[in-house]
């Protein structure tokens, strides 16, 4: 919240209903003069305090960098390269509740520091709109007769103010570049139902199935593919590194059995399906509430350019709605988007890596749904649900788990995982992600909606933006495709080593029923 | 310096044995030096020419074979974008925003034109006896040059990883050749023929122009590649079959199509003869490429390593196990099967209908749930 822009060269564009494209996608940033302790917007107008259009403003030509922040020309303050919709007010009148959020989630973000900079920054916004105030004053007086003496007393008196509005207006500009840097570091709420503490503080909400009785002794997917010569990790190895793969004969047939099955199964649920580009503009990553240039980041960058690969379709379908607003009746939103992933899997290590339960390069069907804020708790009860149902009709037995606070990353106001149970590995492993981000994604990508009701209020006008609001986005594993490979091996195999497919695959895989050994 | 010698000579000998040692160093170090001063300019040469080939640029290339005639409409037609547009299958601006110009979203019926038309592919092309395979797409750089690109040339078309070797692909091609890298495969086993599917990724340095509107020339897109690895004498035929199976896919998906044996100076450096088939574009009211057929012979064998073993060398005592001059590299050959994006565009203007519908060909409607026509949606 709060207008943030950055004086001195800026330009507007009126925002459209779509995306609109330009030039500096990557430094933009949003404008929301929505409450009345907003005072940035002065900024811009010398003159006025109204800012009736939502506008885009292009940040300051310092903004031009590949990195996500660059350094002021003071080298004091680092710039960040966009700017989340923050609602510093309502941290600072909930500062208990967000604190104690920030520590149930183990999370490093620094809320004294934030609230500090927040106040030195409405103290400094008054002072800026004080000395404006006798500018302006002065101004005035000086329209009128005068005296030489008294003239030459107002000019100095007029040049004085200005460089003090300089100074601060400065002083403006590197509080409220600190107070992004700082802020966008403070993770989700949490629903209150989420277990507090660590991974062992999971709830577990559902169980399907059981773990099916072998009356042999079993196999691993890595042997059940060698022997049946459907992966091949060595010659990968030579060519691309570790955790990298081949898969061929009847694994290409399962994996586009699978995509094409969960396309099928979920554009019947009504979502549109999508596929996405896999290199994206490393900004739209962070918005998203990931770090590409983090140490240990699961993200791979393109050399020479700001752009990266996507670790998960969740980032375009994200973007695509970016600095827009949507008008009410749109919403729901639903996506189920295939794509390539594309991670780094920088700090794994160890036998749960081996095989398929950790790549570097995977096809996975994602879900995504933007609605309007009462409603996603319940499109998250929707999304958990298919998932459920996809999994079962395949026959697997898994459990699914409401994620303990510690485990649920920034963007998510809560997480359920399901996990499989994986013979060959001899545990449960996750195949599936259900995440409600509620207002943590769109703030940083500017995703609003427009609530039908101000339309009808001739007062309010097209441009007026204080009704617009920010949609929920909530995200969804439909199929990831190693996993569920890893799984359907390990739970169909037979003695004599063959694997059956299950039945909903078969029409997509030409009717085939089971995979054989092959004869040599 | 073995036998019995008065001191005097033993000194003489020392320092002759010295002078020479120093002499070879020299020598050895020049040796080196040159080896790899060959080696790279060598790597340049590029592959002889079939003597068939046309000798000249682009517009010696020599007709091969023409399949069916552009449609006549009977109405005013639209290209694929405005197509895309009207029946809501792409979205180019949303890509611009968050990735760059040439990149896209699919929506809708298109996306299950892509998944049929991958699905339709590989199925007739297995039927054929190529085996299905989906490959990495981030590889180490010297894979790259060792199939005949420049990873690091200016206006390269390979993407580069930061902070490593690796790139990625821009073919499966790529990965494919790189399956058999620094091997001796047996002769019973060629030849080897895989179909490969794969996103490739292009940065298209250098391309601009009106050409690259819509889905022509894109930096991502899926394509099912067929690769074959045979013995020289074969490859000439198998070049013969690749390009077969691909006019045989094209017609059957109702295409008017021509087959071009492409001039000396189109061949690329690793392929000894290229076949290119240009669809017919009604929206660009031109011919433009779907699909390239090479025989690069032992161009790229000879830099992946990839040879084999002839059985008649296994009969004689003689030669024993590790005597390599048996050893021959083998051909490998490349065609295209499927380009998706460029197909999706011949698909919806060539069956494009005057109430801005698109009629499916008959053979992709079981691989997209019976769907016959894209419809206009109503709003």
């Amino acid at each position: 919240m709060g207008l943030q822009c950055c004086f001195g060269g800026t330009t507007f564009q009126t925002l459209k209903m779509a995306a609109i494209p330009s030039l500096y996608s990557s430094s933009t940033s949003i404008l929301r003069p929505v409450s009345k302790t907003l005072t940035f917007n002065f900024l811009s107008r010398p003159h006025g305090r109204s800012l009736p259009l939502l506008v885009r403003a292009l940040s300051a030509p310092a903004i031009q960098t590949t990195g996500r922040t660059t350094t002021s020309p003071d080298d004091k303050v680092l710039r960040p390269q966009w700017k989340a919709a923050i609602d510093f007010k309502w941290i600072r009148d909930n500062k208990e509740d967000v604190a104690a959020n920030i520590k149930n989630r183990n999370s490093n973000a620094n809320l004294g520091l934030v609230l500090e900079l927040y106040e030195r920054l409405l103290n400094v916004q008054k002072e800026v709109e004080r000395l404006r105030a006798e500018r302006n004053v002065v101004a005035n007086k000086m329209k009128g007769k005068l005296e030489p003496s008294e003239r030459q007393k107002l000019i100095e008196e007029g040049k004085n103010l200005k460089d003090r509005l300089i100074t601060l207006e400065d002083d403006l500009l590197k509080l409220t570049d600190e107070l992004q840097l700082e802020a966008q570091s403070i993770p989700n709420m949490t629903h209150p139902d989420v277990p507090i503490g660590a991974e062992d503080s999971s709830t577990l909400r559902k169980v399907v199935g059981d773990p099916h009785e072998f009356s042999f002794p079993i196999k691993d997917h890595v042997q059940l593919g060698k022997e049946l010569d459907l992966f091949d990790f060595d010659s990968a190895a030579e060519i691309s590194g570790s955790k990298f793969y081949y898969m061929k004969n009847e694994a290409v047939m399962l994996e586009m059995g699978l995509i094409n099955w969960t396309l099928f199964e979920v554009m019947k649920r009504g979502f549109t399906p999508l596929t996405t580009p896999e290199i994206v503009r490393s900004s739209v990553v962070e918005k998203c509430g990931f770090q590409p240039r983090g140490t240990n980041t699961q993200v791979y960058s393109i050399e020479g350019s700001d752009q990266c690969l996507i670790g998960t379709a969740e980032i375009p379908v994200g973007g695509i709605h970016m600095d827009s607003i949507l008008p009410e009746a749109l919403l729901p939103l639903k996506y189920v988007a295939f794509s390539h992933c594309f991670r780094t899997e920088a700090g794994a290590a160890g036998t749960a890596t081996r095989g398929l339960y950790r790549v570097h390069q995977f096809s996975k069907a994602e879900m995504f749904i933007l609605c309007r804020p009462e409603e996603s708790d319940s499109y998250h009860e929707e999304l958990i649900s298919i998932e459920e149902d996809l999994f079962s009709s395949l026959g697997l037995h898994f459990k699914t788990v409401d994620m303990a606070s510690e485990d649920l990353g920034a963007p998510a106001y809560r997480k359920f995982d399901v996990e499989a149970w994986m013979p060959g590995l001899g545990r449960y492993g996750e195949i599936s992600s259900a995440s409600n981000c509620t207002d943590y994604q769109s703030r940083r990508l500017g995703i609003r909606y427009r609530p039908e009701s101000s339309l009808t209020n001739p007062k309010k006008g097209k441009g007026n933006l204080a009704s617009t609001q920010f949609v929920h986005t909530l995200n969804a594993t439909a199929c990831a495709v190693p996993r569920m490979i890893l799984c359907l091996l390990e739970n169909y195999q037979q003695e004599d080593g063959s694997v059956v497919i299950p039945e909903p695959l078969r029409p997509f895989m030409g009717g085939l029923q089971i995979i054989t050994p092959k004869s040599r | 310096m073995k036998g019995k010698l008065e001191p005097s000579e033993r000194q003489k000998l020392i320092e002759e044995g010295k002078n020479l040692k120093d002499r070879l160093i020299t020598l050895e170090d020049d040796l080196l030096k040159l080896t790899d001063e060959l080696q790279l300019e060598a790597q340049s040469i590029p592959n002889m020419t079939h003597p068939d080939v046309p000798i000249g640029a682009e517009d010696s290339s020599t007709l091969r074979k023409v399949v069916g005639d552009p449609h006549e409409f009977s109405f005013p037609i639209k290209d694929h974008v405005q197509l895309g547009k009207e029946l809501d299958l792409f979205d180019f601006d949303s890509a611009a925003e968050i990735s760059g110009s040439k990149f896209y979203y699919m929506k809708n019926e298109a996306v299950m034109l892509e998944m049929g038309l991958i699905n339709w592919t590989l199925f007739e092309v297995m039927k054929r006896g190529f085996t299905p395979l989906t490959t990495p797409e981030i590889v180490r750089s010297s894979v790259v040059e060792k199939c005949g690109f420049q990873p690091r040339g200016t206006n390269t078309q390979v993407y580069s990883i930061e902070g490593s070797d690796q790139c990625l692909i821009g073919t499966a091609e790529i990965p494919v050749g790189g399956i058999h890298m620094d091997s001796i495969l047996p002769e019973a086993l060629l030849p080897l023929k895989y179909v490969a599917f794969s996103h490739c990724f292009r940065t298209e340095a250098g391309a601009a122009g009106t050409a690259t509107r819509g889905l022509y020339r894109v930096h991502q897109f899926s394509k099912a590649e067929m690769f074959i690895l045979c013995r020289p004498e074969e490859s000439d035929s198998y070049h013969e079959e690749l390009i077969s199976i691909e006019e045989d896919l094209f017609s059957s998906l109702g295409l008017h199509f021509k087959t071009v044996d492409m001039a000396s100076e189109d061949l690329g450096a690793p392929a000894y003869r290229k076949f290119d088939v240009e669809a017919w574009m009604p929206g660009l009211g031109r011919y433009g490429e779907i699909s390239s057929a090479s025989n690069c012979t032992d161009y790229q064998s000879r830099r992946l390593g990839i040879r084999y073993r002839p059985e008649s060398s296994l009969t004689n005592p003689k030669k024993g196990k590790g005597n390599l001059a048996s050893t021959q590299f083998v051909h490998t050959l490349n065609a295209t099967a499927c380009a998706v994006p460029r197909m999706i565009l011949c698909l919806l203007e060539n069956y494009q209908q005057e109430d801005g519908s698109v009629v499916i060909p008959e053979p992709l409607r079981p691989f997209m749930g019976g769907l016959q026509i894209i419809t206009p949606k109503s709003r």
